[in-house]
This record gives structure tokens, C-alpha cells and sequence, in this order.
């Protein structure tokens, strides 16, 4: 059943606004994962990924095309039918993690637990064994405003996953964490897709995850593109020396005329700060 | 997503207790008003209680004091006294208008009392005589203290001066107070001194009230008599009757009052929680869920706010007229309890408001990064 398809979309797209106004966030995509399948869409900013992932996640009605998500087409179904969906076949990962503030780890891992079909009974059993796959066991009182990035995103994972969702969708997962907690991150997902059979489908623009992922599609102007991996242009972060992508690094900069780039917000925060005493042991281009 | 509903609504408590505050101080003005009216209401009927009489008489065809005038024959009383049943008779001349006391005119109950008749007098003195002599006023306590008068001032009934020789207590009311003259000056006034107003009976032990009013209609001429209890009920509900459609409005003005401040309690509670019921949305909520979540939130705060004005009320309101003696309120359980009934109707409806935000919110702002 590994490679069965649980997500599919055919021909997708999706306007804002009309006439000369008119904007085409997505443009006639197409795509199919298969249960079990670590899929990446990456792509410039503005590319259209949010909105292909809104819609993925029946948040978003596409202008025309057709999802469907394990054999159920969403086209007709009304806003209830598509909020009982969600509740049970899709798990969300969000970069900002999006935890509610008066609950604590536990509760927050619970909170979609009433809405699945076996209920909170049968979810209490499914929060020990999560509690203690994302090491959270001694932080299942905290409340989220206690906890690191990386505790909340593993929360929130733990939240996507309570009901058993046959798709994950993760929007930027790693985007408000650091280089390690990112990449821990990461690999639970790869995890949840390698162990659990389900389809993780990921928005980043860490090209990290290219390494552990099955797939990357290429969203560029809101279509699918091929990007061959000759495409890539590896560069070195001057702070932390992990390697980056010059082609679609987000976190960039220029200092004397010369452009740098960076595998996250807080390694610009830091050579920003003190940039000669990056330059010095910065060697950046990389044998690709 | 009640639960949600719920520890967010205490995770603040701060914020909760302010909500509810703004709620109580909607409900305590309802409650504020029908205390004062039917406080007043009380005191209207004060003089008829005090007298503890079994029986009134007065004149055929009245069947009040309040806004009422009433004459019957002075002789009668004596044949009243001789009636079986009757243990004691006691009368009053009564004349409801304006004395003018420290230049101000009060409008009052005035009673016009004899020695003869010593019970008819105020029943709680606070200084001075108690009994009046021509010349001579006993006014409310209340009414020194407002103008600053003494014993020794002088008031003006009609065209004649009296001076104060005692203030009672118990007797003020902003509606109608009781002043007590002598029986001498308002016959001389009325020129009615061979009459009264209203006899009060005082029936033998054992003996029915209201037999003996049958028997007092029967025996004596153009006289109509009632029990106490009916007569008190009857100027009670005439009070009640003049000011009801004030109350009416006010409590209408406080209701609506009590339902903006839920409004407003219950929007900014959601409109602050607007990303968390995105996220709930986006995981599979409905807004039907949503929507019972918010308005748990608006009656939760709605029931503290009437528990708050609950307490509020039978402490700050009951404690406030021995600091100021000019207001009578009456705070009771009965206010509450309506005002209980309304607060589910007003959560509901209030919640409303926030149920459309509700439906505003969208999933996708759980992208907002």
C-alpha cells in the first residue's frame, strides 16, 4: 500500500482579483504523493507555495482543477465536510508554530483529538507514545510560552500527528529555528514519512531537506518546473559554514560590493553584527 | 474547544475581571434602579405600616392615601370605638402637599395629630418633641440634615408659619415625606376642624379584619373601611403604577447598557483571539464550534458580572443610604433573579456580534508568519 496515492491534484490553479487586476498565484499544477512519499515544494518568494499548500489543505477553494485527498474529492464538498477533513486527513506543521497559548504541551497535543473518530479516549494512549517519540514526556504540563522553538515545533508535529492523519503539510517547519533544531526537525518529518506511511508534503526554502527528501518540485510563477540538481550553486553561510544553495536562498546580503548568503535569519543577524570577522575565514564558493 | 474556550477565558484573569466588572456595572444600575423605585414605593406606604392598624376608615368612595383626600365627621370616630370588635379608635386630618422647609418646598404626607391620639405621631424620634402643639411642626430628620435647619426654624404649610420642634427618623422620602402638625392648625387650614381624614381601628383579639370592615360599612354612613394589608397594597401598587414606566425605561436603558458591554466584552475577546481560532479552523473546527466557544466566553463573563453585581449590591447599595440618608433603597433578592433571567437572552444576543468575527476569521492566517 506504500505506494498508493493519497494526494492528487490535477490541473490546479488559483486567481486573486479580476481583470487587469487579476493575479495567478497558481497556474495548472499537477501532482500525485503516494503514501509514505517526503515531497518538497521549494521556489522564489511570491512563487505560489503557500497558496498550492492552502489549497492542498482544503483552507483554499482553487479557482479550477480538481484534489483529491484518499479517494475523496474535495470540488463539491461544503465548508463543514472540508473542516471534517482536515480534522481527519491532514496533519499541519506551520512555521510559526501557531500553539494555543492557554494550553499546555499535552492539552495543545490534544486539541484536535475531539474532532477524530475514536475521540479523546483513544487519543490519550496515542499522546504517551508521541510525548515520548518528540522527547516531550517531562515538558507535557509546560505552556508553550516555556518552551524553545524547537520544543514548540515538536509540539506542533505532535499535534499534526494525534489523529493519524494520512497527509502532513508543513509550511516553512524550520524557518524560525536555528541551523540544529531545524535539522532535528526535519528528520522527525522524515521519520513520520519513513515509519508511519504518511505523505509529507513541505513548503521550505531550506535546501537542507533536499538531501532527505524523495522529491523536490520546483514552483516557480505559480506552474511546476523541472530544476535539474546541475541547477544548484552551492555557496558556504559565512557564520555557521553549512551549506547553502545560492539559487534559492532567501537570506541574503551584500558587504562591500559582495554578495553573501546565509542558511538562516539568525547567521545574517550575527554577520550583520560583526561581518570582518566572518570575512576572514570565509572561503564561499563551494565545489558544487 | 469549550475547554479552550474556558482556560483562555482564566488564563487571564486581569482582563477577566475587568469584563465582568463592566458587565456588574450595567446589571448594579438596573438593580440600583428598581431599588430606589421600589424603595421609595416602601416609603410611601411607611405611615400605614407604622400605625399597625387592623382597620382603616375614610371616606365613602376612596380607597387610598396616597394622592388621596378624604373627609369623615369627627363623631363618627366615637361611633366606630362603640362598634363589637372594636378595642380602639385612633384618627388623623391628612393633606398631601408642598411644605416649604429651608426655602425649599418638600412635598409631603401631612398629618394632622391631636394628644388624644398619641399613636398617630412619629414612631422614631431623632430629637426634639415628638407631639406637636398649634404652631408647631415635627419634620424628617433627613430634611434638617439636606437644608441645615434646627429646632427653633421655622417651615410654611400653606399661609401659615410653624416652628420645628422635632425631627423624626424613618418618615423621609424624595417622593413624600411625612411631616406632623397639630390636628388644631390643618383643621384650621381646611376648615375642617370638626372632621377627619382617616381613622385607624384597632380591633379585640381574636377579631377578623375584615368582618369588621363589614361591619364598620354597615353600621356607619357614607364611610368605606379596609383592612390594613389593603389598603397598604392599594397605595403601594398606585406608587408602583406612577413610576412604572420610568423603571420601565430605565431598566430598558440598563438592559440595553448590560448587552453592549457583553457585546463589546465577548468581540474584543475573540477579536483577540482571532489567530488561535484561525488555527482551530484550519485543524477541522467548524464555526458552529467556534461560535459555542464565544458564546460560553459571553456567558461565563455575563454570570460573573452577575455575580459580581450580586454582592456588589447587597453590600455597596445596602450600605449607601447610611451615608446618604436622602436615598431609600430597597435591595432585594427579586431585582436579582430578574435580572438573572435577562442575562441569558443578552449573552446571546451579545455573542452575536462576536459570531459574525467568527465567520470572518480566516484558516489561511495560520500562514502568517
Amino acid at each position: 500500500m506504500m505506494t498508493e496515492i493519497i494526494l492528487q491534484a490535477n490541473n490546479l490553479s488559483k486567481c486573486f482579483g479580476s481583470g487587469v487586476s487579476e493575479v495567478r498565484a497558481v497556474n495548472g499544477v499537477s501532482l500525485n504523493i503516494k503514501r509514505g512519499e517526503m515531497v518538497l515544494i521549494m521556489g522564489p518568494s511570491g512563487s505560489g507555495k503557500t497558496t498550492l499548500l492552502s489549497m492542498l489543505g482544503a483552507l483554499l477553494s482553487p479557482t479550477s482543477g480538481q484534489i483529491v485527498i484518499d479517494g475523496i474529492d474535495l470540488s463539491s464538498m461544503k465548508a463543514a465536510a472540508l473542516a471534517a477533513l482536515r480534522a481527519r486527513k491532514i496533519g499541519f506543521v506551520f512555521q510559526a508554530f501557531n500553539l494555543l497559548e492557554a494550553l499546555n504541551v499535552e492539552e495543545n497535543i490534544l486539541f484536535p483529538a475531539q474532532l477524530s473518530a475514536e475521540g479523546m479516549l483513544g487519543a490519550k494512549g496515542r499522546l504517551n507514545e508521541l510525548l515520548e517519540r518528540l522527547e516531550l514526556t517531562t515538558r507535557c504540563k509546560a505552556l508553550p510560552n516555556t518552551l524553545s522553538g524547537g520544543e514548540k515545533q515538536r509540539v506542533a508535529i505532535a499535534r499534526a500527528l494525534i489523529n493519524r492523519p494520512p497527509i502532513i503539510l508543513a509550511d516553512e517547519p524550520t524557518g524560525n529555528l536555528d541551523s540544529h533544531k531545524g535539522q532535528e526537525v526535519m528528520m522527525i518529518l522524515h521519520d513520520i514519512a519513513r515509519d508511519d506511511g504518511c505523505a509529507v508534503l513541505m513548503v521550505t526554502h531550506d535546501p537542507r531537506v533536499e538531501e532527505i527528501a524523495d522529491r523536490v518540485l520546483w514552483l516557480e510563477d505559480g506552474a511546476l518546473r523541472d530544476r535539474k540538481s546541475e541547477q544548484h550553486s552551492w555557496v558556504k553561510d559565512p557564520v555557521c559554514g553549512m551549506r547553502v544553495d545560492e539559487w534559492t536562498a532567501s537570506v541574503t546580503t551584500e558587504y562591500n560590493d559582495k554578495k553573501f548568503v546565509f542558511c538562516s535569519t539568525r547567521c545574517l543577524s550575527r554577520f550583520n553584527a560583526q561581518p570582518e570577522r566572518y570575512l576572514d575565514q570565509t572561503k564561499q564558493r563551494m565545489p558544487g | 474547544m469549550l475547554y479552550w474556550s474556558l482556560k483562555t477565558l482564566f488564563s487571564e484573569p486581569v482582563r477577566l475581571m475587568v469584563s465582568a466588572l463592566a458587565v456588574a456595572v450595567s446589571f448594579i444600575l438596573v438593580i440600583f434602579f428598581s431599588a430606589v423605585f421600589e424603595g421609595e414605593s416602601d416609603q410611601m406606604v411607611v405611615y400605614l405600616e407604622k400605625m399597625d392598624a387592623d382597620v382603616w376608615v375614610m371616606q365613602k368612595g376612596v380607597s387610598n392615601m396616597h394622592m388621596a383626600s378624604s373627609m369623615v365627621w369627627d363623631w363618627k370616630a366615637d361611633k366606630i370605638a362603640q362598634i363589637a370588635g372594636v378595642r380602639e379608635v385612633a384618627a388623623i386630618l391628612y393633606l398631601n402637599g408642598p411644605v416649604k422647609i429651608g426655602g425649599k418646598d418638600w412635598f409631603s404626607y401631612i398629618m394632622g395629630i391631636s394628644p388624644e391620639y398619641s399613636r398617630t405621631g412619629p414612631w422614631d424620634m431623632a430629637e426634639g418633641e415628638s407631639m406637636p402643639n398649634p404652631g408647631e411642626a415635627v419634620i424628617p430628620k433627613v430634611i434638617a440634615k439636606l437644608t441645615g435647619v434646627q429646632i427653633g426654624d421655622e417651615i410654611t404649610l400653606i399661609d401659615r408659619t410653624l416652628r420645628i420642634v422635632g425631627f423624626s427618623r424613618n418618615t423621609f422620602s424624595m417622593a413624600s415625606s411625612v411631616v406632623f402638625v397639630s390636628k388644631k392648625d390643618l383643621g384650621d387650614l381646611l376648615e375642617a376642624s370638626d372632621q377627619f381624614s382617616y381613622m385607624m381601628v384597632y380591633a379585640e383579639p381574636g377579631v377578623d379584619g375584615q368582618a369588621l370592615t363589614e361591619r364598620i360599612k354597615d353600621e356607619i354612613n357614607k364611610v368605606n373601611a379596609l383592612t390594613s394589608d389593603v389598603l397598604i397594597e392599594s397605595d403601594w401598587q398606585l406608587a408602583v403604577q406612577m413610576g412604572a414606566e420610568i423603571i420601565h425605561m430605565m431598566t430598558i436603558i440598563g438592559t440595553l447598557l448590560a448587552t453592549l458591554i457583553v457585546a463589546f466584552t465577548a468581540y474584543s475577546l475573540i477579536a483577540r483571539k482571532k489567530q488561535e481560532l484561525a488555527i482551530a479552523k484550519a485543524l477541522g473546527f467548524g464555526n458552529g464550534q467556534i461560535y459555542l466557544a464565544a458564546l460560553s466566553q459571553s456567558v461565563v463573563v455575563t454570570v460573573l458580572g452577575l455575580l459580581f453585581a450580586l454582592l456588589i449590591s447587597f453590600t455597596f447599595l445596602a450600605w449607601l443610604p447610611t451615608v446618604a440618608p436622602q436615598i431609600n433603597l430597597a435591595v432585594r433578592l427579586h431585582q436579582f433573579t430578574s435580572i438573572a433571567i435577562v442575562t441569558l437572552p443578552v449573552a446571546i444576543l451579545a455573542s452575536l456580534s462576536a459570531a459574525r468575527t467568527v465567520t470572518k476569521v480566516d484558516p489561511m492566517a495560520v500562514f502568517h508568519h
